[in-house]
């Protein structure tokens, strides 16, 4: 099935914060209060409670001076999720369409996914005991509809759509804005961790937007997944293994010699 | 057949381990391998017939929690509780020597139930003084890994992350070094009289003093200093 997914155009976005309300809405999320930072972010980060934010971000560049960005940042819908392959429950999968899914069902909340990922965005519900994030509104998407931020967003900066489309779009879109005062505007998820499920048309570098500009998983949890969980592993049955052989030999070889195996005498 | 050697009540022994040694050892032995069990549910991603024994997963995770608090207790009260003999233990392994390379040189055929002849040990031999040093290492690596991955959110992420290899890497050292210590404190013929040691304190003399010569020499033999 063609990959499904939102295109989010950073340039028409005026950080009404709609998105993040009628997430909120659907997925039935309490309201999570966090005190006054003195910017109009209303969360630092997306919780156990909250799977979408708009991030607003000051900032200074040496040359063009200051600026503000606005940004909606949530799950990316990796297409080889790292949440995914660090869960030892399976309680993660993708559709066919795109989505990662994560089933709170299985998961048991052991939050190996949250530091796996390149964006730590699962986060722990602590009521719970479980995990929890953007969905990409499976729920909604199976159904025939659209997912609900990009159904509410009032100037069009969310589409929802066939990636390949989205894709298309998204590349004349950086066109047009690198020739009308954007030099440096560029696509987001078309290559970053070999294509996201989620599309962004940036005005700037994704620096000035909090995105990695290389995002990895991280060395660690390679090393551990890779290496460590498959391999390491075999050194428990060679020694039972070997436990197990001179168990048979000492009593053959006592045996043997004819004396009992009563404790050691050589 | 017969599985541990058989206890002798009616010939000399001599005091092996304390009862703090041996109440914490066992301690930790069944927290430990309750921890393990548990723990293993994960390991072998979802292996769901061993989460079952424990209730589930929610249920593995409690029990790995629990035995995991105690074992640190047990820990503890061994380390402060014996302080002296963990000292003299320390003492111990630092004897570390000519002897003790030869053991280990030899010791693949003694495993496997060859006559060798060994020189003298101390009061661990050269086995003992390696599983003394890998064995409490990996633990300790255990706990201090183990609490981080309970409550990751109040640590830097870099360390949670580099948690997870340092548990299973240390589970697995200190697991594989675990199936070859317990089979070789019970039911190899050998030195299966030290379970005796562990369990009731005593060894026989005999097997003291052909196992252990210089422990027993420098303890109870000519050498003892005057106790
Ligand atoms: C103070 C000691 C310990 C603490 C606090 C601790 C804590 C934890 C925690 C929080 C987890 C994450 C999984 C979950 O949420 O249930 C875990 C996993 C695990 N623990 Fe421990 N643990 C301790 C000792 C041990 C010991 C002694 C062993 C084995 C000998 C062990 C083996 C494992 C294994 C194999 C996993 C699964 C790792 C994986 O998924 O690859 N732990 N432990
Ligand atoms: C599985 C069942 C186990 C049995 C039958 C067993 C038996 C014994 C015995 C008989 C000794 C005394 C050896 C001597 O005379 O010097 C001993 C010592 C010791 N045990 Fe265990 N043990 C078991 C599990 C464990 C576990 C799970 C740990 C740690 C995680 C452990 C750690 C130690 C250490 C550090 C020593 C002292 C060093 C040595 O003698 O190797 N044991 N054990
Ligand atoms: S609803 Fe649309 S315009 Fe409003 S914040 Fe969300 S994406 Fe931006």
């Amino acid at each position: 099935m063609a990959k499904m997914t939102n295109l989010y155009d950073v340039s028409k976005c005026t950080a009404c914060r709609g998105c993040q309300v009628a997430c909120k809405d659907w997925n039935q999320l309490p309201a999570v209060i966090e005190p006054f930072k003195g910017n109009y972010q209303t969360h630092e980060d997306t919780n156990g409670d909250t799977f979408t934010i708009v991030k607003f971000i000051e900032g200074e560049d040496p040359v063009d001076g200051v600026y503000w960005n606005f940004i909606k940042y949530q799950c990316m819908h990796c297409s080889d999720p790292a949440c995914m392959s660090v869960c030892p429950q399976g309680a993660y999968s993708k559709t066919s369409w795109g989505a990662t899914y994560h089933d709170p069902e299985k998961c048991i909340g052991c939050q190996y996914c949250t530091y796996a990922c390149p964006f730590e965005i699962p986060k722990y519900r602590a009521r719970e005991d479980k995990i929890t994030k953007c969905t990409l509104c499976v729920d909604r998407v199976e159904e025939g509809l659209t997912p609900a931020c990009a159904r509410t967003c009032p100037t069009g900066a969310l589409k929802f759509g066939e990636r390949d489309e989205l894709l298309q779009i998204a590349e004349e879109r950086a066109k047009f804005l690198r020739a009308n005062g954007f030099p440096r505007a560029t696509i987001y998820g078309k290559v970053e961790l070999g294509g996201l499920n989620k599309l962004y048309v940036l005005t700037d570098t994704p620096d000035k937007f909090d995105l990695p500009l290389d995002p990895k998983v991280p060395g660690q949890i390679t090393f551990w997944q890779n290496w460590v969980q498959p391999y390491f592993g075999w050194l428990i049955p060679i020694a039972l293994g070997g436990s197990a052989i001179s168990f048979v030999t000492t009593r053959i070889l006592a045996n043997k010699n004819g004396d009992h195996t009563e404790g050691g005498h050589e | 057949m017969q599985w541990i050697p058989e206890y002798k009540g009616d010939v000399p022994r001599v005091e092996r381990f304390n009862f703090l040694s041996r109440f914490t050892h066992w301690g930790h032995t069944v927290t430990f391998l309750l921890c393990l069990f548990t723990g293993l549910a994960l390991f072998l991603d979802s292996a769901d017939w061993l989460a079952a024994i424990f209730g589930g997963f929610h249920g593995a995770g409690l029990v790995h929690r629990i035995a995991a608090v105690a074992m640190t207790i047990v820990v503890v009260i061994f380390v402060i509780g014996n302080f002296k003999v963990v000292i003299a233990w320390i003492k111990d392994i630092l004897r570390f020597g000519k002897n003790d390379i030869i053991f280990i040189m030899l010791f693949p055929l003694e495993f496997l139930g060859f006559k060798v002849k060994v020189p003298p040990q101390t009061k661990f031999n050269g086995g003992e003084k390696g599983n003394s040093m890998i064995t409490p290492t990996a633990v300790i690596f255990l706990i201090l890994s183990g609490y981080i991955m309970w409550v990751p959110s109040i640590f830097p992420a870099g360390l949670v992350r580099l948690a997870y290899p340092i548990h299973d890497i240390s589970m697995v050292l200190a697991t594989m070094m675990v199936c070859m210590h317990g089979y070789l404190g019970s039911f190899h013929p050998g030195s299966g009289e030290s379970f005796w040691g562990m369990w009731k304190g005593t060894v026989r003399e005999d097997w003291a003093e052909h196992h252990h010569k210089t422990w027993y020499d420098e303890t109870y033999g000519d050498k003892a200093s005057g106790e």
